[in-house]
């Protein structure tokens, strides 16, 4: 299987673990997910079954109403063990703590950009297979 | 290398940036900004949520370069952040290193942080400029007054805040120490060239009063 494939499965399979098991297991219908993201449940449905690939943006927007990092939707991508995050963390103290979360978010946001764009096929024309 | 030294180096990289890009003159826009960020590969991200924090500058050798920018920012502190942020993208970071550096009040006294704001002073308005202009003008030593550096930013469009102006004024001795301190920058400049443009607009939609 193609590595984009594989990740946007990856993604997908995140989106649908996070969305049931939400509210300590309560679990959240596509349709209120949906609601809160301001996008359809057929959208949020097509992102759980990797037919649609979901934005940079709206994984960050995933990643803030679930209140995880955007990086739980990639695999092996823990941001706890992020040395860049924590070093990040420790450059930031004197700032107030929102914007030092704001801060987190975007060191996450940008890793998280360079592994989705690496799932992606580079733009052109195929190569020819030598003879 | 001292501070002065590393100042001085510091200045030398954005003299040299303004003769590869071609700035000519003073007024330094965004676009210009752009066309350096483009040319070497540094993302801009401009990102909501930010109030004390007006930029940062990322890089690794995984990913690259990225800088964060405050949305929101006026346009001439945005042109001076973005400035701000190429002195660490050139003089700071090493290839094979994480550099994470922000910009805020909060650590403006750090040498790396003076350094940066020299380099994008330097860069939309050079030192040597802005003397030439005042000599021109006949401004002697503690002559420089809050009107004078108004005309000035008039005549040349420069996109340098008037903050930056009056600090490199008392700088060079052409103001006193004090002289430019507590001016109210934009309501003089209305009281001597009328109220600008965008306002005269606004006011006739009836967005402000």
């Amino acid at each position: 299987m193609p590595q984009g494939r594989r990740l946007l499965e990856h993604v997908g399979e995140r989106i649908r673990e996070l969305r049931e098991q939400y509210d300590r297991g309560e679990g959240l219908s596509q349709e209120a997910l949906a609601k809160a993201l301001k996008t359809s449940a057929n959208t949020v449905s097509r992102w759980e079954t990797a037919t649609y690939k979901p934005s940079l943006d709206d994984l960050e927007g995933l990643a803030r109403f679930f209140g995880v990092s955007i990086l739980h939707f990639f695999p092996g991508e823990h941001p706890s063990h992020d040395q860049r995050v924590r070093a990040l963390l420790r450059a930031a103290e004197q700032l107030p703590p929102t914007e030092i979360e704001e801060l987190r978010r975007y060191a996450e946001y940008r890793r998280a950009r360079h592994i989705f764009r690496q799932g992606r096929p580079r733009p052109g024309r195929p190569t020819k297979k030598a003879v | 290398m001292s501070r002065r030294d590393y100042y001085g180096k510091v200045k030398l990289v954005a003299q040299h940036l303004r003769d590869e890009y071609g700035f000519a003159t003073p007024r330094v826009l965004r676009s210009d900004l752009r066309r350096i960020y483009g040319a070497e590969g540094i993302r801009i991200d401009l990102r909501e949520g930010l109030r004390k924090l007006r930029g940062a500058y990322f890089y690794d050798a995984e990913i690259g370069s990225s800088v964060l920018l405050q949305r929101g920012l006026p346009t001439e502190p945005l042109i001076f952040t973005m400035g701000h942020e190429l002195k660490h993208h050139f003089c700071d970071r090493s290839e094979d290193d994480t550099l994470v550096s922000l910009c805020s009040d909060a650590n403006v006294s750090e040498a790396i942080e003076i350094g940066a704001e020299i380099f994008a002073a330097e860069l939309i308005y050079p030192d040597d400029d802005f003397c030439e202009e005042l000599d021109k003008r006949k401004i002697g030593r503690g002559q420089c007054d809050a009107a004078a550096i108004v005309r000035l930013k008039h005549d040349t469009a420069t996109t340098l805040s008037y903050a930056s102006l009056a600090k490199r004024a008392t700088l060079f001795g052409y103001a006193r120490d004090g002289a430019l301190e507590q001016v109210r920058w934009h309501r003089l400049e209305q009281e001597m060239y009328g109220e600008p443009l965008y306002k005269r607009l606004l006011r006739r939609r009836g967005a402000i009063r």
